[in-house]
């Protein structure tokens, strides 16, 4: 029987990994150690028997748990790649300045965090053995904010305008019909999945507005109550707008030269 | 876990959770953020790279084993580390020569690298670029060197001297005015001042 997570939620209960990723690890407990290994080393997502990297965490700590040194090193290994596999997609050299030196600031910053779970000190490798990817994705999140470069270089258009700079009423017309006004369009999973894709591209700044707006947040409110996108990013309402539309017109451009291709 | 811990929780913990969640959709990203308004913009650019992540391919060969060794050295390095240890000194292992030299690779004197060992320099006014070279030379990452350097400044013991006031810790001054007074050529001065954020 896989051990429980021992990672507790706020209303004091365990944390649980999904019923999918459980039967992997009954699956694999039956195997022997060399095939399991040989099953871990199955690097592309798309190969048949690709073990979820939620399975190697499990694996990995038990290994250390168990003092086999070597069975440790090798998933460790494996694990890393897996990762650094992925850190090449998000965070490429035409994407990125200095990308090389950010993805191995990553990769050094988990090893930490691997060392100090075998410490026992932190229980944070829980989550990873949920949901890997998102689990990766927040730790990401957090290092980059920390670590990476302040723009992104791939923008699509010129947006080095300052965001006091009013922008035309015309250009806001447009932006908040392409973001707001065909409810039904938005609703459509391949468009939706191909916005998505083009949000990619955006800054950061311009990035985070229209990921609020498509989650059906709105720009400003006069209750103080209501949560809204200038109130969570702690900018004033007319930079929100400007964010908006500068993100709108770079949108458009991306998507009608998708769909010219 | 109580709730007093909870209010603890570092940003990391907090966007690790968030992860987890069945669903990142308004409802939930809501909740994260009245009960951590501290870290609302790391939760809302959490959220949107959760939702971006789907549309991306990670079937991108990599070939060298560089990183990974890298990364393999980094955990040996604190696995092994003394439980104790909160924030370690990456100067410590240097011998005098050790000094001199990675202050020749970084293109400064001993006396701004005495600075920055002493933590006598405001880690905050430190560019982030000079943070990550540090790191890079010193075989750690750029977060643990940043975490010794925004430590306390410290009152260096095994130093020598004889004084007739009591030693004290030294006033911190920000990067740019250690730049100044640090006995530095112009041109190095000008390299430093090129990499401010």
């Amino acid at each position: 029987m896989p051990e429980p997570l021992k990672r507790k939620k706020k209303d004091g209960t365990s944390y649980e990994r999904p019923p999918e990723i459980e039967a992997w690890l009954k699956k694999l407990e039956t195997v022997e150690v060399a095939e399991r290994l040989r099953q871990f080393a199955t690097l592309s997502r798309k190969s048949l028997g690709h073990v979820p990297s939620e399975a190697l965490v499990y694996f990995l700590r038990r290994a250390w748990a168990e003092g086999m040194q070597g069975d440790f090193e090798k998933i460790f290994r494996i694990l890393m790649k897996r990762i650094e596999q992925s850190l090449c997609s998000v965070i490429s050299d035409s994407r990125m300045a200095g990308a090389r030196g950010i993805r191995e600031e990553i990769m050094d910053r988990f090893a930490e965090r691997i060392a100090k779970d075998c410490k026992g000190r932190t229980g944070l490798l829980d989550f990873y053995e949920i949901r890997f990817d998102k689990a990766f994705a927040a730790f990401r999140t957090s290092a980059l904010r920390q670590i990476g470069p302040s723009v992104v270089d791939m923008v699509p258009l010129g947006t080095n305008e300052d965001d006091g700079l009013e922008i035309s009423a015309e250009v806001e017309a447009a932006a908040a019909d392409f973001l707001g006004g065909d409810p039904e369009k938005l609703d459509d999973p391949a468009f939706r999945l191909e916005l998505t894709a083009a949000i990619d591209c955006l800054p950061d700044d311009q990035k985070q507005v229209v990921g609020l707006l498509l989650q059906g947040f709105q720009i400003d409110s006069k209750d103080k109550n209501v949560m809204t996108i200038a109130r969570i990013l702690q900018c004033d309402e007319r930079t929100v707008r400007n964010r908006r539309d500068r993100a709108s017109k770079a949108l458009k451009a991306i998507l009608q030269k998708e769909n010219a291709l | 876990m109580t709730a007093e811990q909870y209010s603890r929780l570092s940003e990391e913990e907090v966007l690790l959770a968030f992860s987890v969640e069945p669903t990142h959709d308004r409802k939930t990203l809501e909740q994260y953020l009245r009960e951590y308004p501290e870290h609302a913009k790391a939760l809302a650019a959490c959220s949107i790279e959760l939702m971006v992540d789907a549309t991306r391919s990670d079937d991108v060969a990599v070939t060298s084993e560089d990183a990974v060794d890298r990364a393999w050295q980094r955990f040996q390095t604190v696995v092994s580390q003394p439980g104790d240890v909160l924030v370690t000194n990456p100067f410590a292992m240097l011998n005098p020569t050790a000094f001199k030299s990675l202050a020749k690779k970084l293109d400064i004197n001993n006396l701004l690298l005495i600075r920055l060992r002493d933590r006598a320099i405001v880690a905050a006014t430190i560019p982030r670029r000079f943070v990550q070279r540090l790191a890079s030379e010193l075989g750690a990452t750029a977060e643990s060197v940043m975490e010794y350097l925004q430590s306390p400044p410290a009152m260096v013991s095994g130093h020598s001297f004889r004084s007739s006031v009591k030693p004290a810790v030294t006033e911190q001054i920000s990067f740019a005015e250690a730049i100044e007074k640090s006995q530095l050529t112009l041109a190095q001065q000008d390299a430093l001042k090129a990499l401010q954020d």
